[in-house]
């Protein structure tokens, strides 16, 4: 059976990069006592799958990972397990079981929304926001594998709001075929909103989505 | 005064190096709230987070002092320069990594000094922290402490520190946090304050003493100039290592650390009398923990951190008397569960073969030798116990159990080397190639890697060689060119080398006397810090500040000591006799060995310790 974890990284851990916070979660695993499978071969690892890596500096409010497990155990007993073991900073929000065959949550995920802050400056970037919203086109250097791209990410836009007086808040495209994250959403809307630079800004990613926009922990 | 915002912190995060290294919120990190401790502690490591959090010495303390629960006990890096310059443009302090408190909101701000390259550290915090650098300038706040192996000679530190701690720390902390925390609620002045610390065993202040000089420049006079003040201020002794506090949990960081696994402190001392090692004698006498204790502290600890690895830690390992025993058991308990069991510092002469083969079932890292000295004569004169002999039958054991890389370590600038002891560090790098070829090639395995790694010796307080000077620069760099060119001579050996100026530094700190303060304080004012990070080291600031201050670093490094001479730190009882280490420092320079101690005591003081060093 695979589990689903729903966690939390808070303020705090932001700057955490994807590599510590996956080694962060597999100590918290393995202290936890809960029965976890290790991959087959020489240098065996624990089975661990995360729906999206979360870049440095970003916090996230319900991000996912898939736990692959070694025996059945309760949702509860496991969040129980998980709760003890994790830093205060990695809060478990929830635990979702799955049989072996449901897709990977990278597999299904679609789309993501996010809060972003804007503690100085955010006057002339939130009043842009209508006119950034009425285009049909937005052309953005977006880097890519294979190096930098001239994209379209208006289609990649699905919402843009102002939610305060420093406040955004988005949802964006998030999937293998099209990413747009939100430093680029930002430097475009910096340039429709004709500043040089785009100002400091603090992004949480508040839920991962699936098709149709259902939060991913229930597909 | 600065004042701490947490805003300001999050926009620097934001721009400098790896900013985990200061956001805290590890698993494990104590968090007590700051206001409803009677005392609080600000463990201060001052080298990077990475560094810092690798060391055992932290880890213990942090936990006997947040065991109380009327204390608290937080921790505290040095900022990457990146974030020194931008904390200082932000008027942002240096704050504690749990509860973000500045340090000088603390009742006790203390060093771990475990290298004296850190020293320029110690001043850029406190100065990061608002705290005035010098002792004799602070009426409030903070009682600046130290202690670790570099408290053992203070006084180039003794400007700055109000009080170190010299010996274990286990029970000494503890005392020191009481005695604090009863002046605390008395009401006593900070004079009365450190009149009752200097009271306890082991405790120095230096503002209570007074050091006179001679027209040379040596030692005259040092005495106590406050009848709180001990003469002799006698290093602490912890009796029974087995009972001691050991934490239970490990801060795990997020960042990996240096060293980021469990350590298991099997021993404490070593009876080698290696005469150049200043751990060897300070750490006196062996005492060990009982396999019983360790494994359930290694199952404590397991549970609480997850980590993946696990080390045994002490000066010599291969001399723990149960060594087999304990690392059968451990890797039959965690190899299971895919932990590794890793042996460190592991002395030539003891290698246990049966160990060798138990820790390889899990994994095989790189061996590690420290045979110090290419000849037997050098070996001699350093009491290395160690003949080519057993270190060729160590790696051939290696060898054949699968081990193909090897570094091997050693020092140039020995008391009486010669161009021929050099030559012996080729022929004994030769001797271990051809060690592995001998081994047959399907018993071996592939891809020979043999370092040799050749630092420059420094003289270190309460060592038998405590009165030898330093080889100068020239000679050393004139030793390691030839040392290059013998070794490049040694076909697939990698040869590599540390910064001479590094080790002169250290070597005028490590035999200072107070008048080191100045220098330090214009190095410091000069721009120097991270001094031990190659990058960072801004020699010119360092030979500046001796010029300004007048001083002469040959003075302090290269200046062989008479017998008669008082040194700087003759005023502490280490254990060890200095009639014990003139002794020994006569039969280095007539080549003659002293036994490993445990067959037969060979009368080094620690025996005035009640308790101490009873006969096996
Ligand atoms: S007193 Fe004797 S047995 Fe004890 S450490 Fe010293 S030399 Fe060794």
């Amino acid at each position: 059976m695979k589990m689903l974890v729903i966690f939390e990284k808070t303020d705090r851990v932001r700057h955490v990069g994807h590599l510590d916070l996956m080694r962060a979660m597999q100590r918290a695993l393995r202290r936890s006592g809960v029965p976890i499978a290790f991959s087959k071969g020489f240098n065996p690892h624990l089975l661990l799958n995360f729906a999206a890596p979360l870049p440095v500096g970003t916090s996230g409010r319900r991000e996912i990972m898939e736990v692959s497990l070694s025996e059945e155990i309760s949702e509860t007993e496991f969040k129980e397990k998980l709760r003890a073991a994790l830093p205060p900073e990695l809060p478990c929000v929830a635990v979702r079981a799955v049989d072996d065959r449901h897709p990977a949550p990278m597999a299904l995920l679609f789309a993501a929304s996010y809060q972003i802050t804007i503690p100085e400056g955010a006057a002339p970037l939130l009043a842009a926001v209508p006119s950034f919203m009425a285009k049909d086109s937005i052309m953005a250097l977006r880097k890519t594998k294979s190096g930098e791209k001239l994209t379209d990410i208006r289609p990649m836009i699905y919402d843009l709001q102002v939610t305060g007086d420093h406040q955004l808040s988005c949802t964006l495209a998030l999937c293998e075929a099209a990413t747009c994250k939100p430093e680029l959403l930002l430097d475009a809307l910096s340039a429709e909103a004709g500043l040089e630079a785009r100002p400091r800004a603090l992004c949480v990613r508040t839920q991962l989505l699936g098709r149709d926009f259902t939060p991913l922990e229930l597909l | 005064m600065k004042e701490f915002s947490a805003d300001r912190l999050e926009k620097l995060l934001d721009t400098v190096l790896k900013p985990s290294r200061y956001t805290g919120g590890e698993m494990n990190a104590v968090a007590k709230p700051f206001d409803q401790a009677e005392i609080t502690f600000a463990f201060c490591f001052p080298d990077s987070y990475e560094v810092g959090m690798s060391h055992l010495g932290i880890k213990i303390l942090y936990d006997i002092i947040n065991r109380q629960p009327w204390a608290l006990c937080e921790r505290v890096f040095t900022p990457w320069p990146d974030m020194a310059d931008a904390m200082r443009a932000e008027n942002l302090p240096l704050f504690s990594l749990e509860s973000r408190t500045p340090l000088r909101n603390f009742d006790i701000v203390g060093f771990t000094l475990q290298y004296e390259m850190c020293y320029t550290n110690v001043l850029e915090m406190l100065d990061l922290s608002d705290i005035p650098l010098f002792s004799k300038d602070r009426t409030d706040g903070p009682i600046i402490m130290a202690g670790g192996p570099c408290a053992y000679n203070p006084e180039p530190l003794a400007p700055f520190v109000d009080v170190f701690q010299i010996g274990d720390g286990e029970e000494m902390m503890v005392e020191v946090i009481a005695c604090m925390r009863a002046c605390k609620k008395a009401g006593c002045s900070r004079l009365d304050t450190l009149r009752a610390l200097a009271k306890i065993e082991g405790v120095y202040v230096p503002a209570f003493y007074k050091p006179s000089y001679n027209a040379d420049g040596t030692l005259a006079s040092f005495a106590p100039t406050d009848p709180a003040a001990p003469a002799t201020v006698r290093r602490r002794v912890l009796l029974d290592l087995d009972s001691a506090a050991y934490p239970e949990a490990f801060v795990v960081p997020y960042t990996e650390a240096i060293h980021d696994r469990i350590v298991l402190e099997i021993m404490r001392g070593c009876t080698k009398g290696c005469r150049f090692c200043q751990a060897g004698m300070l750490y006196r006498p062996v005492r060990e923990r009982s396999v019983e204790t360790l494994l359930r502290q290694a199952e404590q600890l397991e549970n609480a951190t997850g980590y993946e690895e696990m080390s045994l830690s002490s000066l010599s390992s291969g001399d723990y008397t149960h060594l087999t025993e304990l690392v059968c058991a451990l890797t039959e308990r965690y190899g299971e569960r895919k932990i590794s069991v890793s042996l460190p510092s592991m002395r030539i002469d003891s290698i246990v073969k049966q160990s060798l083969e138990e820790a390889q079932k899990v994994r095989k890292s790189g061996l590690t030798l420290a045979p110090e000295a290419g000849t037997q004569r050098m070996r001699d004169v350093i009491n290395k116990g160690v003949t080519e002999e057993d270190l060729i039958r160590a790696v051939t054991d290696a060898f054949t159990s699968g081990w193909s890389t090897v570094k091997l370590y050693f020092m140039i600038g020995l008391p009486t080397e010669t161009d021929e002891d050099l030559a012996g560090i080729g022929h004994l790098a030769q001797d271990v190639i051809n060690a592995y070829f001998t081994v047959p090639r399907g018993m071996r395995a592939k891809g020979l890697r043999v370092t040799c790694s050749a630092s420059t010796f420094v003289p270190k307080p309460f060592t038998p060689f405590q009165w030898q000077g330093q080889d100068d620069l020239p000679t050393i760099r004139e030793k390691q060119a030839k040392l290059g060119d013998i070794l490049r001579q040694v076909k697939g050996v990698n040869f590599n080398w540390h910064e001479p100026e590094l080790s002169m530094l250290e070597a005028t700190f490590a035999r200072g006397d107070r008048r080191m303060g100045d220098v330090l304080y214009a190095a410091w004012k000069n721009g120097c810090r991270m001094d031990g990070w190659t990058e960072f080291l801004n020699y010119d600031g360092w030979m500046k500040a001796f010029e300004d201050c007048g001083i002469d670093p040959k003075f302090y490094a290269n200046r062989e000591r008479g017998e008669k001479e008082l040194l700087p730190w003759d005023f502490i009882d280490a254990g060890v006799t200095r009639a014990f280490l003139w002794r020994e420092w006569q039969r280095a320079q007539r080549g003659e060995v002293t036994p490993d101690c445990r067959k037969g005591c060979q009368g080094c003081g620690l025996k005035r310790f009640e308790g101490v060093c009873v006969d096996r």
